[in-house]
């Protein structure tokens, strides 16, 4: 007790508690979905957590990377194999959870005024899981790591005049070759995890600042915080740590017993410059925009444009969207739409894994017009329910 | 209830994108596997049957120019290196071959190596000239001689190591690679972690026939017996993935251990949350 | 701690030290207790560095006169094969001949250099110098070279296991 006084009168903490934790009100109206935050932390945490200990052990050298990881932190290490597993478990379960926080705001309206910078930069930070998990997916050097490198570098080829040039900048090589792996490597381990936290930080403060979004979208003014909400600590974390266990639950059974989804079992073969594997295919939370990208299938050039506007355009939501209605719980057009995309996500992931023949191909070009679709009958539907609610006058 | 609801939806979600790329995508790709065929009947018929005292002579004067059969105090008439020079593959030491491959095959395999085993540029010489008697000789010696029963490591030692190396067990290919080279057109693949990299199912046939899944490749197929691919193939899982028991078991213990974690902490949300809406 | 008060006016489930939230921190200590198990196992050494753990040398191809340095576990392990103009120590004499004794200085840990002409070790750091027993005779070391933990079968001497000769002379 003592000890907390003397730490108070330095630190403050009683206060920092007060602002951070007792005294900072949730909403009362939100449901399990708004738990998916905390989760991604908790994903973190434990990335950075297992990816450390692969760390003392993994050797950036093409020649060595692909034994270090799988016989010395797979067969020698003690529980090497655990860490590996929890690391690629959870670089792929990271994308699910990432995928349901987004869906969640996008349902609700948690990009509209005044969350912006809570939404690009939690956008911001998907982008940056994604390079993450990108460069990450070179390292253990096996076939599929290294013709995912291969394939995407060289989709750089295709921009106009500096293209060719480009792509041996960024492999450092003619082709992937070790200096692609060291500095994948350099970009994995250091420099994206900082803005990783770095933008994770500023993502949480904007929360702070605005507070969080709640089913029916309605603003809840200062004063009435305490009514309408309740305490971020205990009565919301009682709810977060059974959230937690019961996904950790089925993370830890993905882990053990389940995790070929993961763990490709050709990448369990050497990485092989002169044989390409007959079907090569990036991780199933790339598979959409891997999809968008040869859905376009008769033009090259539209498919890289299409494919660069796929993994960007979300982040433009707050002004494609600009109905003054926020949650979609009142929006019956918006949810149609919404749930097309859904469905057009699931849809255009499974044929990302398919051959792009025949009557697939045509799927992926119809998939791909659909998923364009939803963003652009965003501004329609706005302003439908503009007039809507001119009419009726009838405010949510 | 709404909650739950939710969920639902969340499963469902997840469940139809799952079941879409990696039961049915990996269906699309790879079709299901033929079973493996170990009768071997695309050959002519031959129930080899001779004596092993007869085999013997014949065994001294027609194989052990090439091959040892160590077993009996055999030694081959060429070292290792002459051979390699000769046939860019090193020949092996038939000790136990009558037992990892299947009889009726191996009477086929001898009069005509490069029909049975489906690779046209096999090392080995027919031996058209020996009579049906004479292979059935031969191949009663190969029998008396075999042990019965042999290890995973064993067969691989005898059906695989002379092309393959298998690097995490520190077992190098007898072949040299440049020799390989010449013989197989490429270094055939390390075998450390096959048994990751490939499905049970797809080893066995694999082994069993190599034509059927790879077309063109050069891999011979080597008419192992059924007990002897099954007895391979589950050696090649082992050592790579050695730690398959003790995930089993760990995991168990860690989900036990996340059970009691979600039952404490659901009681616990019970409670703050009782008198909260 | 007295901020529960506060918890207390905010939210009425939680008034006292309960005992879910005992049962909760008991069974996270146990997971991060497991953790950090595995974590510590993680870094012993691998089996390959414990295979270097052992060492075979025969000492039948040491010359009279003659040093040879082996490594062990790392380190350097200097073997003489003493000759009547060195000093003689028959306590510290293995096989009756040998010096055997880890070369790194008791002082500071450099690696001494032998002195062919004045038969005695010198080190290069402060100057300590052995004779050619292993014996500190002049400088800051504090006590001789270590003598490894050894077993001789016949004239091969395992470095590593701690036979009986070994036993007697460091008792």
């Amino acid at each position: 007790m003592r000890f907390i006084d003397w730490l108070d009168e330095r630190l403050a903490i009683r206060q920092l508690i007060r602002i951070m934790m007792t005294e900072y009100y949730v909403p009362k109206n939100i449901n399990f979905l708004w738990s998916f935050g905390v989760l991604i932390v908790l994903m973190l945490v434990i990335l950075i957590i297992s990816g450390l200990f692969l760390l003392m052990y993994y050797k950036p050298d093409a020649n060595l990377a692909f034994d270090s990881v799988n016989k010395t932190i797979m067969m020698d290490v003690a529980f090497g194999w655990i860490f590996r597993h929890v690391h690629a478990v959870g670089a792929s379960i990271m994308f699910l959870v990432l995928f349901i926080h987004m869906a969640r705001g996008i349902y609700y309206g948690s990009y509209k005024p005044p969350r912006e910078i809570v939404w690009i930069t939690g956008y911001i930070l998907f982008i940056l899981m994604s390079a993450t998990a990108f460069t990450g997916y070179l390292l253990p050097w096996g076939q599929m790591s290294y013709w995912a490198a291969q394939t995407i570098t060289t989709l750089f080829e295709k921009i106009p005049v500096i293209g060719p040039d480009l792509v041996i900048w960024i492999r450092g090589h003619f082709i992937v070759e070790d200096p692609t792996l060291t500095r994948f490597f350099a970009l994995h381990v250091v420099f994206l995890p900082l803005l990783l936290i770095v933008f994770t930080a500023i993502h949480l403060y904007a929360v702070r600042i605005v507070g969080s979004n709640n089913e029916d979208g309605e603003p809840i003014p200062k004063e009435e915080k305490k009514k309408k909400g309740i305490p971020f600590w205990p009565v919301f974390m009682a709810k977060e740590f059974f959230v937690m266990t019961v996904f950790l639950t089925f993370f830890f059974f993905l882990v053990f017993f389940h995790y070929e989804f993961a763990m490709d079992p050709i990448n369990f073969i050497p990485a092989d410059k002169l044989q390409t594997p007959p079907h090569i295919y990036p991780e199933w939370y790339f598979l959409a925009f891997y999809e968008v990208l040869r859905g376009f299938f008769f033009s090259q050039n539209l498919g890289l444009i299409a494919f660069v506007l796929s993994m960007f355009i979300a982040m433009f939501l707050p002004w494609l969207d600009r109905s003054p209605i926020v949650s979609g719980k009142h929006r019956p057009l918006f949810q149609i739409a919404f749930w097309i995309f859904v469905i057009d996500f699931v849809f255009l992931t499974v044929l990302g894994k398919l051959p792009p023949t025949g009557l697939y191909a045509w799927l992926g070009l119809i998939g791909s017009i659909v998923f364009f679709g939803f963003f652009l009958s965003l501004p329609i539907i706005s302003k439908i329910e503009r007039k809507q609610l001119e009419r009726g006058g009838d405010k949510q | 209830m709404k909650e739950l609801k939710i969920l639902a939806v969340l499963v469902v979600i997840v469940l139809v994108g799952y079941i879409g790329i990696e039961p049915y995508a990996k269906h699309v790709m790879h079709g299901t596997i033929p079973p493996p065929d170990f009768s071997y009947l695309d050959l002519p018929k031959f129930e080899p049957v001779g004596d092993p005292k007869k085999g013997r002579e014949l065994f001294k004067a027609n194989c052990s120019s090439c091959h040892s059969l160590k077993a009996d105090g055999i030694e081959a008439g060429m070292d290792k290196k002459t051979a390699e020079l000769s046939f860019h593959v090193v020949p092996p030491d038939l000790s136990n071959v009558a037992t990892i491959i299947e009889s009726h095959f191996l009477a086929n395999f001898i009069r005509d190596p490069q029909t049975a085993t489906k690779n046209p540029k096999f090392a080995m010489p027919p031996m058209g000239y020996l009579t049906n008697d004479q292979i059935g000789n031969i191949i009663a010696y190969l029998k008396s001689t075999a042990k019965k029963e042999l290890t995973g490591k064993e067969i691989l030692h005898d059906a695989c190591t002379r092309c393959h190396s298998v690097k995490y067990q520190k077992i190098p290919a007898e072949t040299s690679q440049e020799h390989l080279k010449i013989y197989l057109g490429k270094i055939p693949p390390d075998l450390s972690l096959m048994g990751r990299a490939k499905e049970h199912e797809y080893l066995i046939t694999f082994i069993n026939n190599p034509q059927v899944l790879l077309p063109g490749t050069t891999m011979p197929r080597l008419g192992l017996t059924k007990e002897a691919t099954e007895t391979l193939v589950a050696y090649l899982d082992k050592i790579a993935d050695p730690y398959k028991e003790q995930r089993k078991k760990i995991g168990i213990w860690v989900l036990i251990y996340m059970f009691i974690g979600v039952v404490l902490t659901y009681a616990w949300k019970r409670k703050i949350w009782k008198n909260i809406h | 701690m007295e901020n529960e008060e506060r918890m207390e006016e905010n939210s009425q489930g939680m008034s006292r030290r309960d005992f879910l939230l005992y049962a909760m921190g008991a069974w996270a200590t146990v997971g991060v207790g497991y953790t950090l198990y595995a974590m510590y196992k993680t870094w012993e050494p691998l089996p390959e560095v414990l295979a270097q753990a052992t060492v075979k040398f025969d000492l039948a191809q040491v010359k009279p006169g003659e040093l040879k340095v082996i490594s062990w576990r790392g380190k350097p392990i200097f073997i003489l094969h003493k000759t009547q103009d060195m000093a003689q120590c028959p306590e510290r004499t293995i096989a009756g001949k040998y010096t055997v004794v880890i070369g790194v200085c008791t002082h500071l840990g450099c690696i001494p250099n032998w002195e062919a002409d004045r038969k005695i070790w010198h080190c290069p750091c402060h100057g300590g110098e052995y004779d050619a027993c292993g014996i500190n005779i002049f400088g800051p070391p504090p006590r001789p070279l270590d003598i490894p933990p050894f077993k001789l079968e016949g004239t091969v001497i395992v470095l590593g296991e701690e036979g009986p000769e070994y036993k007697k002379m460091i008792s």
